[in-house]
C-alpha cells in the first residue's frame, strides 16, 4: 500500500553523533554502509544536539532518524525525546533508531534496551556491530505499519 | 610599536595573566640554558630523541612525573594542556585546578599553563634543564605559547591544519589561519635571541587510515607557513601506519620534500627535523600486546631514521596512563634503541617515485589557487576538497577520499575524491587492492583495516 516501506530505496535518513561527542569513525562509516544500502543520506556529523536532529528530519523529509553515541552521554539527551518530539508537528511516522555505546561505564542490553525503548526510540543497538544493526533496521522497516495520521491534519 | 607588539600586549592583558614584563622574559630566553632548547640536543645528533606524553594539573605531580621520567633517562619532557585551556576557557581550568589541589582526584587532564603562570612553571623548567615539548591542540594558542616561552619551554607542537581538523567540527578554520601566524611570528621573534624556538607539526592527523600523501602535504604546507614567517627550526612528523615499508618511503620523501620546497621559498638555513610517533590507532587492551607493539614501533623509528620518537604506553586502551607506566615505555625505548644496530637501509623506488607524483601534484593544485597569500590558497584547498583528510570530524573537510589497507597492509586510495591524485598513481593505489566486493564487504574491511593493531 505505502511504497516507500517495500524497499530501502530512496528513503531519507537523518544521522549523527548526539551531545559533545567528537567521534567520528563509525559516524563516517555509517554514512558510507548507508549509502550503499541505497539510503539517501543527511549525516549530522559529531557534536550535535536533539534540536538539530528534529530539525534536520523535517527540514529533508527523511522517514528514519539514526542517533549514535560513543562517550555514552545519549542517555542523559534521551530522556527528553518524547518532550521535544511532541513539539514537532510532523514526525509522528518517524522511525527512531539509537545505537553505539549507550550508557557511560558499563551496562548490559538487557537493562538499556527497555529503558531507551521507553525513551521514544523504535529500534536500540547497544554495542551491536555495524551491519548488524543495518540489517536491523531494514526487518524493522518490513514490517512496520505507521501510525494511524492524525485526521485533523 | 609594531602592530605584532600591540597584538601581544592585548593578548597578555588577559585577566588570567599576573602582569607580564615583556623586557624581564626577552632577558630569560637570551641566557636561557642550551640544554632548555631542543634545537641544540638536534643539533648535537648524538642520537633519537626520546618524548613521552603527560600533563597534570598541579604543579606537584607534574614535577613527580618529571622526575620519574629524568629517572628513566628521558630526553625531552612533555608538558600537555588540559582541554579547557585549549579552548581558551581558563575560567573552568582555574575551578579545576583549586579542586584538583584541595582534593586527591585530578579534575584536568593537563596542566592548565596558563593558571599556573610563567613565573612558577619557569622553576620547574629550570630545575630539570631539559627541552619541553609543548602539547596542546588548541586553535587559538595566542597566549598558551606566550606563557610556555616564559616559562623556558622552546618548542610548540601543533598549526591551523593539524590541531583543528582531527579535533574539531566547526571552529573556523581562517581564524585558525591567522591566529597560528602570530605564533609563528613570536616563536621567529624569540629564535633571534639565542637557539632557535623549534616548531614541530602533528602528523598523525586523525590517526585512522590517512594515507602518506595526505599527511606529507599537510606537513609540508605548515612548514612553509612557519618557515615564512622567520621560524629557523621545524620537525615535521607522522605516525605509524602499518605497514613497515610504507614508513619507510613515507620518512624518504618526507625528509626530501620538505628539503625541496623549503628551498623554494629561500630558506635553506631553516632546519628540519623528522619526528616519528609510535602507533597512534586503536591500541591493544592487553598491555603485554601493547609492550610488543610500542617495541615494534621504536624499530621502525630507527628504519625511518627519526630524529625524536614520541612515546605511548601499555596503558594507553585503558585511560590517562600512570607515572609509572609512562617512565616504564621512555626506560623500554631507550634500551631498545640502545642495542639496535646493523639495521639495513630499505629503499623501495617504485613506492617512492609513486608518492612523490602524488605529493608534488597536490602542492601545485594548492599553489595554482587564484588567493595571493599561501595561507588562504591553503584554506581553499581544504574548502574544495584539494586536500581531504579521512575521518576529520570538521565540517570543513570534505570527507570523498575512501581508503583501505592492501594485502601488505600499506594505506592505499580506493575513492580519490576531489584530490589531483594523478590518474597512474590513481591506478596503481587501487590495482593493489581487492575491489571486487559489495560496499559493505569493503566497508567491514575498513573497520578491519582501522584496528589492525587490536
Amino acid at each position: 500500500m505505502i511504497a516507500w516501506l517495500q524497499s530501502t530505496l530512496n528513503m531519507k535518513v537523518v544521522t549523527g553523533v548526539i551531545g559533545n561527542d567528537i567521534h567520528v569513525v563509525a559516524n563516517r562509516l555509517m554514512d558510507l554502509s548507508l549509502n550503499a544500502r541505497g539510503y539517501e543520506v543527511f549525516n549530522l556529523g559529531v557534536n550535535t544536539y536533539l534540536e538539530e536532529f528534529f530539525d534536520a528530519a523535517v527540514e529533508t523529509g527523511a522517514e528514519i532518524l539514526l542517533i549514535s553515541s560513543l562517550n555514552g552521554e545519549a542517555e542523559g539527551w534521551a530522556r527528553e525525546v518524547k518532550q521535544l518530539r511532541a513539539k514537532y508537528k510532523s514526525l509522528d511516522q518517524l522511525i527512531m533508531m539509537i545505537g553505539g555505546n549507550l550508557t557511560v561505564g558499563s551496562g548490559n542490553a538487557k537493562d538499556i534496551v527497555p529503558r531507551y525503548k521507553n525513551y521514544g526510540f523504535d529500534l536500540v543497538c547497544h554495542q551491536v556491530d555495524l551491519n548488524t544493526g543495518l540489517d536491523m533496521l531494514e526487518d524493522y522497516i518490513k514490517e512496520y505499519v505507521p501510525p494511524q495520521e492524525n485526521p485533523s491534519s | 610599536m609594531s602592530q605584532l607588539q600591540e597584538e601581544r600586549e592585548i593578548i597578555l592583558g588577559n585577566e588570567n595573566v599576573d602582569s607580564f614584563d615583556f623586557d624581564e622574559v626577552r632577558e630569560f630566553v637570551k641566557g636561557a640554558d642550551e640544554n632548555l632548547f631542543i634545537s641544540h640536543h638536534f643539533a648535537k645528533k648524538e642520537k633519537m630523541l626520546v618524548q613521552p606524553r603527560g600533563g597534570f594539573p598541579t604543579y606537584e605531580k607534574q614535577f613527580a612525573l618529571y622526575e620519574f621520567f629524568v629517572d628513566a633517562n628521558v630526553d625531552v619532557l612533555p608538558l600537555t594542556i588540559d582541554s579547557n585551556t585549549r579552548l581558551n576557557d581558563y575560567t573552568t581550568a582555574k575551578k579545576m585546578l583549586r579542586l584538583s589541589e584541595a582534593n586527591e582526584v585530578d579534575m584536568l587532564n593537563g596542566y592548565p599553563l596558563v593558571n599556573h603562570g610563567y613565573r612558577n612553571t619557569r622553576k620547574m623548567m629550570t630545575h630539570f634543564n631539559h627541552p619541553v615539548s609543548l602539547r596542546h591542540g588548541t586553535p587559538d594558542a595566542r597566549l598558551l605559547i606566550e606563557i610556555a616561552i616564559a616559562s623556558g619551554i622552546f618548542e610548540i607542537e601543533g598549526g591551523p591544519i593539524t590541531y583543528l581538523l582531527p579535533y574539531s567540527k566547526n571552529f573556523p578554520l581562517d581564524k585558525a589561519f591567522l591566529y597560528w601566524k602570530y605564533v609563528e611570528r613570536v616563536c621567529a621573534d624569540y629564535s633571534t635571541l639565542n637557539r632557535p624556538i623549534n616548531r614541530e607539526s602533528f602528523g598523525p592527523l586523525t590517526a585512522t587510515l590517512v594515507p602518506p600523501s595526505i599527511t606529507i602535504v599537510i606537513q609540508l604546507l605548515e612548514m612553509l607557513l612557519s618557515l615564512e614567517e622567520g621560524v629557523k627550526s621545524f620537525s615535521v612528523s607522522f605516525s605509524q601506519q602499518g605497514s613497515m615499508v610504507q614508513d619507510i618511503v613515507t620518512g624518504t620523501v618526507t625528509r626530501k620534500l620538505a628539503d625541496h620546497y623549503a628551498a623554494q621559498i629561500g630558506c635553506e638555513d631553516a632546519i628540519i627535523n623528522l619526528v616519528y610517533h609510535q602507533w597512534m590507532g586503536a591500541f591493544p587492551t592487553n598491555r603485554d600486546s601493547a609492550d610488543q607493539l610500542i617495541n615494534m614501533s621504536t624499530v621502525i623509528a630507527s628504519m625511518v631514521g627519526a630524529d625524536k620518537i614520541i612515546t605511548k604506553t601499555r596503558e594507553e586502551a585503558v585511560g590517562i596512563p600512570t607515572k609509572e607506566a609512562n617512565a616504564k615505555t621512555v626506560a623500554n625505548t631507550q634500551y631498545t634503541l640502545r642495542i639496535l644496530s646493523g639495521l639495513p637501509a630499505i629503499v623501495d623506488e617504485q613506492e617512492e617515485e609513486i608518492l612523490t607524483a602524488e605529493v608534488h601534484a597536490i602542492m601545485e593544485a594548492v599553489f595554482n589557487d587564484p588567493a595571493d597569500t599561501l595561507w588562504r590558497k591553503v584554506f581553499n584547498s581544504i574548502k574544495n576538497g584539494i586536500i581531504d583528510v579521512p575521518f576529520s570530524p570538521h565540517i570543513i573537510n570534505h570527507n570523498k577520499m575512501i581508503t583501505i589497507r592492501d594485502a601488505q597492509k600499506n594505506i592505499r586510495i580506493i575513492e580519490r575524491g576531489n584530490v589531483p591524485i594523478p590518474d597512474r598513481c590513481y591506478a596503481y593505489e587501487k590495482s593493489c587492492c581487492d575491489l571486487n566486493k559489495d560496499t559493505t564487504s569493503i566497508v567491514n574491511d575498513i573497520i578491519r583495516d582501522i584496528g589492525i593493531m587490536q
